[in-house]
């Protein structure tokens, strides 16, 4: 394998390189020789089995093994003018399980990370109200809390993929998506606090941050399974993620969850913010455009094999492992499929099912070695399946930039080296 | 620390101070990382920077102005420094203040720093990475060791104090509500931040501006990046034009093309704009450059026409009638809700129709280095 064909899949992680180098040339060679005299991995003492190692506290704050340096976001530069309106994507395929560690959940800012000391936050509640109010953290701390797992997805994940397949990895064309579990107060336990006026039909959260973010979301919404949340997987949120107070609006979309969130107002109509009129709405082929379309609909991607994740080893038994959620609720089944759809076979879903969280599937394979083109397809409680791109593309033109929820093909080839592709 | 180490650096923190205030270099570098932000949208400084909206700044002490080249400056900045302008305290020192009454014609859109301690601090912090800014580091290095030192027991004396000036509001509960948690907000609180409009005029200022007014605005705080008639400097936001391309293969969603209404534009740019500099904009700007931005659409033609409070409601935008509701439930794929195929359910061996490697924009790929795809992610 030349440099050329390694810099040819970003974000490739080492380990599995190193696994598919040993795969091409050691085992045949080298191997064969150590097999008689044994691993020296083995056979020799190592220096991490002799002398001890750093001790407690020699790492206040725990850090991922060095030999994991390449688990990171990335984000695509041409995309946008600036980093601080910008978006980075979560490395779904280094990933397992449902839930995604904190510093690896995608980041969308519009003017950039608030860095905002939790003694200097507030949190006001104001308009159609009985009673306009204030909230410190310590306040917010008081009220009776829950912890919930939920998926977030930008509302434009995939967005780079309506006119054809373009990047070559699930962390680009998937990765902005993250699922952490929640801690924080029922927005309508917030709301009662002010009392509600019988007019009061939505309400519109505000961010802190130089984008001062709002969008405008329906009552029945707010008083359902909405957040005001200070915590994600146990710790306090990052300051990527809205630290110190995020809104989670569950199986919407992303842009809605407002970080470093700051105020909340209720009215009796919809405010038409831009980034719920000139952004966020979908463009249709007519040229008429679907606005406050919230719901993220059920999708799925295999995060390995992947571009970023070739098949490191021979034919033979291997793993299928990918992601699925839905807006809607709980993931019933992930169909995949070997050869572009014709013909499927139902994955196995393990782990938690979670309504509106990522369920993780897996699909175990004696791959005969042979070229494969990979899909899954989800479904989800309500019976709702994950279309093709081109039906979508059917029902809506190629200019919508959101809610591209399409089937995903990755062309897997008999040397274990995958690429992202559209299929008849 | 031990009590004696902390009355120790005490000592050196209190006999240190007359010597800090005496050197010519009163900025604190760290606190000018923040005063740095204001700069950070579009100046780049430290290891690797590169040219945003305006040049990186390394080294910019002792840089003669408008002269690296591979970034565009204005004719004027390249005059300034044909005529021997060079970048050092007390040169950025003024530049910083008002940069368009230094150099006339500079593209920079920036104000300037009004506060005398943030000049000096970002001035500082600016000096850590132009290593030509020696001499002025020099006059208070007669004890380096000592200064250091004080100024790392500084910060935590500071950082100590600030903490207790921060620490939060005792939580009090109040009579009302359902737990009797959280405070009254006050009118002014409420109106401080509450400055949201909706599409029937609700909220509203009182003010007015004018297309003319606008203009002079526009060029100066948002042309940098817009463009002078908001056609979009390199990939920064168009907002005029585009009418008529919304079926196009590329359409164009600008103001004039695709905005519903009037009221997101003098909310958003009140709200978030100038990019970087956010609230700097007073209520008759806004309506000002609101006006323009009508005009810059052909939304209006005459370069007197004032827009207020008064006649706001009665500018409609042109492609309000085309928002519907979302109507992907109806969808076939979704409507039908049928039990998919599982098995031969394509009549013929697929084919690949399309793959990524073609177009090689995936970072990282071997020739990406121009390489810039289709799309975006707003
Ligand atoms: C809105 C964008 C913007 C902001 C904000 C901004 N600048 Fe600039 N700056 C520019 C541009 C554009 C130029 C080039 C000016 C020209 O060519 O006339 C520039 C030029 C400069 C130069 C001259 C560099 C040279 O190579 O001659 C300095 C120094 C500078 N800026 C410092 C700052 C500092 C410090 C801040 C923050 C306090 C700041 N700028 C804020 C856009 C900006
Ligand atoms: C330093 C560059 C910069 C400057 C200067 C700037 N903007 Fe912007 N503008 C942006 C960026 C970046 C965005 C998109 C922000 C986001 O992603 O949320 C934007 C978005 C906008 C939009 C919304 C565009 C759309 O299609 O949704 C408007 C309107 C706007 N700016 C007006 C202005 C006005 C008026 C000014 C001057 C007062 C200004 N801008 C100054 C960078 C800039």
């Amino acid at each position: 394998m030349t440099d050329k064909t390694i810099s040819k899949v970003p974000g490739l992680s080492r380990r599995s390189l190193l696994k598919a180098g040993f795969a091409a040339g050691a085992v045949a060679g080298t191997a064969g020789a150590a097999r008689a005299a044994g691993d020296p991995l083995i056979t020799e003492i190592q220096d991490w089995n002799r002398y001890l190692g750093d001790g407690v506290q020699s790492r206040p704050y725990g850090m991922p093994s060095e030999f994991e340096a390449d688990v990171v976001r990335r984000d695509v530069e041409w995309l946008t003018a600036s980093t601080e309106s910008s978006v980075n994507f979560t490395p779904l395929h280094d990933l397992d399980g449902i839930i995604t560690p904190n510093g690896l959940c995608f980041e969308r800012h519009h003017g950039g990370i608030a860095e905002i000391n939790p003694a200097d936050h507030r949190l006001m509640i104001n308009g159609l109200v009985d009673t306009p109010l204030v909230f410190t953290m310590e306040d917010l701390k008081r009220f009776p809390r829950e912890n919930r797992v939920y998926f977030l997805e930008c509302a434009a994940n995939s967005g780079m993929e309506w006119r054809g397949s373009q990047l070559n990895g699930c962390q680009y064309t998937h990765g902005m998506v993250h699922c952490v579990m929640y801690t924080g107060v029922p927005l309508k336990l917030i709301l009662e606090e002010a009392g509600l006026k019988t007019n009061a039909k939505w309400v519109m959260p505000e961010g802190a941050d130089a984008s001062a973010m709002t969008r405008s979301i329906p009552m029945e919404k707010a008083l359902d399974d909405c957040l005001v949340a200070f915590k994600m997987n146990g710790e306090a949120l990052r300051p990527e993620q809205g630290y110190p107070l995020r809104l989670v609006v569950p199986g919407w979309e992303g842009n809605m969850w407002v970080k470093w969130l700051r105020r909340i107002e209720v009215g009796d109509e919809p405010w038409h913010q831009r980034e719920e009129t000139s952004k966020y709405t979908d463009l249709l082929e007519n040229g008429k455009a679907r606005r406050f379309t919230w719901v993220m609909d059920p999708k799925s991607v295999i995060t390995s094999p992947s571009p970023q994740a070739p098949i490191s080893h021979g034919k033979g038994p291997m793993v299928i492992s990918g992601v699925a959620w839905s807006g809607n609720g709980r993931i019933k089944r992930v169909d995949v499929s070997l050869d572009g759809g014709r013909n499927w076979k139902t994955a196995r879903l393990d782990g938690p099912s979670l309504s509106k969280a990522m369920h993780r599937f897996y699909l175990d394979i004696d791959w005969d070695g042979s070229d494969m083109l990979i899909q899954s397809r989800a479904m989800d409680e309500h019976g709702f399946f994950q279309p093709t791109k081109n039906e979508l593309r059917a029902a809506r033109g190629e200019n919508s930039i959101y809610h591209n929820n399409g089937i995903q093909t990755w062309y897997v080839k008999a040397d274990g080296m995958v690429e992202n592709v559209e299929v008849s | 620390m031990s009590k004696f180490l902390k009355a120790l650096s005490l000592g050196t923190l209190i006999a240190t101070l007359p010597l800090l205030a005496a050197t010519a270099h009163a900025g604190d570098a760290q606190k000018g990382e923040k005063v740095f932000k204001k700069c950070a949208a579009c100046h780049a400084v430290g290891e690797g920077a590169k040219n945003k909206v305006g040049p990186e700044l390394n080294d910019v002490f002792g840089r003669t102005a408008g002269s690296l080249g591979d970034y565009k400056y204005s004719k004027a900045m390249i005059e300034a420094g044909n005529g021997g302008l060079v970048w050092d305290e007390a040169t950025l020192t003024t530049y910083l203040t008002k940069p368009r009454d230094m150099v006339k014609g500079t593209k920079m859109a920036f104000a300037g720093l009004k506060k005398q301690d943030d000049l000096e601090n970002v001035i500082a912090y600016l000096a850590t990475y132009s290593s030509a800014a020696a001499p002025a580091d020099q006059q208070g290095a007669a004890e380096p060791a000592a200064e250091e030192a004080a100024a790392g027991e500084t910060e935590t004396a500071s950082a100590d104090t600030s903490a207790a000036a921060h620490a939060a509001p005792v939580s009090e509960t109040r009579d009302g509500g359902v737990l009797g948690l959280g405070r009254v907000a006050t009118d002014d609180e409420v109106a401080a931040w509450n400055i949201d409009i909706r599409p029937d005029g609700t909220g509203l200022p009182e003010g007015s501006g004018t297309v003319a007014e606008g203009e002079v605005l526009f060029t100066d705080n948002c042309a940098v990046c817009h463009g002078d008639f908001g056609e979009g400097v390199g990939r920064w936001p168009v907002l005029a034009g585009g009418q008529d391309t919304l079926t196009e293969e590329r359409p164009e969603k600008t103001i004039g093309s695709y905005w519903p209404y009037l009221s997101t534009v003098y909310d958003y740019v009140r709200r978030a704009m100038p990019y970087g500099n956010a609230r700097s904009l007073s209520d008759d700007d806004v309506y000002a450059l609101t006006a323009y931005l009508l005009y810059l659409n052909d939304l209006v033609d005459d370069e007197d026409f004032e827009l207020s409070k008064d006649n706001f409601l009665e500018i409609r935008l042109p492609n309000e009638e085309n928002f519907i509701a979302d109507t992907r439930a109806e969808e076939p794929h979704y409507a039908a809700k049928a039990e998919p195929c599982m098995s031969n359910c394509k009549d013929s061996a697929v084919e690949i129709t399309m793959r990524a490697r073609i177009l090689d924009v995936t970072p990282g790929s071997v020739d990406d280095d121009d390489a810039s795809g289709m799309g975006s992610v707003d």
